[in-house]
């Protein structure tokens, strides 16, 4: 899938045993520990537990997609729809609502299941069309938009259930937020569906190495198929959340959405080269974005830096990424 | 002749005729001159964005930061227009240098940090998108008469922009077909590791086509900043993916090693009628941003060694 002059994609194989917490994996850890550190002498305020839940209820949305998006890229694809999903699925959630208490739950799955059924289509066309991820998902993420805005008629229609909003919105025990835990939820699942599943496990081999994980047996078509509709859940499941968060908002809600996720992810360690990394390091990613991006606000950095400054991230922490595994004595490329 | 023709020209040239004989055959304001003028207008920038992005392609790359890069030089280009009245014609070069530099920046990064051109591109996407909106927020700057002139004028009842793009063309053609250098791009994206081993150097073939991907940014930019008359930060969104798209129907494989300056000329009008004739179909927009998405999708499932886009039987170096 990658273009290139030969060394993208083609550098060092990870094996089993490098892939225990080495520099790189941990690395964002120790990324998110400075960073918090720096936040500190920037102003106290950082470390009230109430900022911190404060911060991760703003990043839920995302955190969740990007659980998803980790999954697709260990395989080494990408999932540029997220945004367009997102926004999908707080839209379909709300008309399907419609204000009615008894149609809470079945707003929730219809938006789930619009969202997989996208992530379906992505992962059909790229395993068995065998295209490239990025311009595919990139001309997905323009249909869903279409569709979205043709639907709706380019104006915000529908109104959420009652109860829905406060229960998301409340905290548990005073402190921790429902959004957050739902985003945990995600991230523990994630955890498990990727060290403890058969599809997991295949995800890191086919990532690793495409034609081996083929001749050991691995089907990759549907591993990929599985990847991919995993992603378009868990996008949709970001669209919920976001939907609870903020209401009922206009169409485009998760508009520019993908970059946030990729620097997430990248961040976390999880590259573009695929076969490692992992959600574990997406949640430390999302974390640094968020306090990297809250810090630049609070520097007095204007939003539109923060467009410019996710595409740094992503250049600079694939870039960190591709040296750090040179360096970790892996072998050299070509 | 008929099957000589056939044999030759790229797929993307039937569609375009029969885009055009439904055109002509069922609407009446598509038979005008005068449309006809306004599509070649409307395309232009958009053909000399894909010649551009022609080179990287050509060589195994891709530019997705073009289109922002557009944007930029648009937003850019507009304010130092108002800013300096008399001095437009340092302006365009100022514009241009800015495209050509942000090329060639790319292109640096990508020799440097190693990392696959679809994700340094995509990175620069955003951070031109951000520098762009750290300039303004809303539109800017005003375009002198002339400038106007390029993009919308006549010469000799033809379009200025035709003739800008017909030099480009050409100038495209020569390069990437006829000339050493287009041999040493095309060695390079049919294989990097063979291209090496055979002594060509690579960073300096992937500097230049990066130069040009930016440069041709640069004059798409000038072209849309004398369409729009102002510095519209949005005016770049999405250019770079129809560019990628124009490049594809046009017979020139997403991978490299091959290229086809007619194809992607036709396939850039294809576009543009298309665009035209839903537009006259009071197709709405929505719908048209759907159609275009799925164009995206079906263009690349064509590119595929399936190899149903390219000509029948190759003639000469294609």
């Amino acid at each position: 899938m990658s273009g290139g002059t030969g060394a993208a994609g083609a550098g060092s194989r990870a094996t089993w045993a490098q892939r225990l917490p080495s520099l790189e994996s941990s690395a964002v850890w120790l990324v998110l520990i400075a960073l918090l550190i720096l936040a500190g002498f920037i102003s106290p305020a950082f470390f009230k537990l109430n900022y911190l839940m404060n911060l991760l209820r703003q990043a839920t949305p995302i955190g969740i997609a990007a659980v998803g998006v980790t999954f697709v890229m260990v395989l080494r694809g990408v999932d540029l729809s997220v945004g367009a999903i997102v926004s999908m699925s707080a839209v379909v959630c709300a008309m399907v609502m419609n204000g009615q208490p008894e149609n809470l739950w079945l707003g929730i799955m219809v938006a789930a299941a619009c969202g997989t059924a996208v992530g379906l289509v992505n992962g059909l066309l790229i395993a068995y069309g065998r295209v490239s991820p990025f311009i595919e998902t990139l001309g997905m993420s323009i249909v869903v938009y279409g569709l979205v805005q043709m639907g709706t008629g380019g104006t915000a229609r529908g109104v959420v259930s009652p109860g829905f909003r406060e229960a998301l919105n409340g905290r548990l025990g005073g402190i921790l937020p429902a959004l957050v835990l739902c985003f945990l939820a995600a991230v523990l699942i994630g955890l498990f569906v990727q060290s403890r599943t058969r599809f997991g496990r295949g995800v890191y081999l086919a990532g690793a190495n495409p034609a081996a994980a083929r001749l050991a047996g691995i089907p990759i078509n549907r591993v990929t198929v599985i990847a991919y509709a995993l992603s378009g859940l868990m996008a949709a499941a970001g669209g919920i959340a976001l939907l609870a968060r903020t209401g009922v908002s206009g169409t485009n809600a998760g508009s520019g959405m993908e970059f946030d996720v990729l620097a997430a992810v990248v961040l976390g360690g999880t590259t573009f080269a695929g076969g490692r990394g992992g959600v574990g390091g997406t949640l430390a990613g999302v974390l640094v974005l968020f306090i990297a991006l809250n810090l630049a606000n609070v520097a007095g950095l204007p939003y539109a830096a923060q467009l410019a400054i996710k595409g740094l991230i992503i250049i600079v922490a694939s870039a960190a990424h591709v040296w750090i595994g040179r360096r970790g004595g892996a072998q050299s490329q070509d | 002749m008929l099957s000589l023709a056939y044999q030759t020209l790229p797929r993307i040239y039937w569609a375009l005729l029969s885009l055009l004989v439904i055109g002509v055959v069922w609407l009446p304001e598509f038979r005008t001159l005068s449309n006809f003028a306004n599509i070649l207008d409307q395309s232009a920038a958009s053909a000399i964005l894909a010649l551009g992005q022609a080179f990287v392609i050509a060589g195994g790359l891709i530019d997705l930061s073009v289109g922002q890069l557009v944007g930029l030089v648009v937003v850019v280009s507009c304010m130092l227009f108002e800013a300096f009245p008399g001095l437009g014609g340092l302006v365009v070069i100022a514009a241009l240098m800015l495209g050509a530099g942000v090329g060639l920046l790319n292109g640096e990064l990508i020799n440097r940090l190693h990392m696959p051109p679809l994700i340094l591109t995509f990175g620069m996407l955003s951070v031109l998108q951000g520098s762009i909106f750290m300039l303004t927020d809303r539109s800017v700057g005003l375009v002198p008469g002339w400038i106007g002139t390029l993009s919308n004028g006549r010469v000799f009842g033809l379009p200025v922009s035709l003739i800008l793009v017909a030099i480009c063309a050409l100038g495209a053609w020569y390069v990437l077909q006829r000339s050493i250098f287009g041999w040493h791009l095309l060695a390079m994206g049919n294989s990097a590791d063979g291209a090496r081993k055979a002594g060509l150097d690579l960073a300096a073939t992937t500097r230049i086509a990066y130069l040009v991907s930016g440069l041709a940014a640069g004059i798409a930019g000038l072209l849309v900043a004398g369409r729009l008359g102002t510095g519209f930060p949005n005016a770049g969104n999405g250019f770079e993916l129809d560019a990628i798209v124009a490049v594809v129907l046009g017979g020139t494989p997403l991978k490299g090693g091959r290229v086809n300056v007619a194809g992607i000329l036709g396939a850039v009008l294809f576009l543009g009628v298309l665009s035209n004739i839903l537009n006259l179909l009071q197709v709405p927009a929505f719908t048209q941003i759907l159609i275009k998405g799925l164009i995206v999708i079906a263009a690349i499932l064509m590119d595929r060694p399936g190899q149903a886009l390219r000509p029948v039987r190759r003639v000469g170096r294609t």
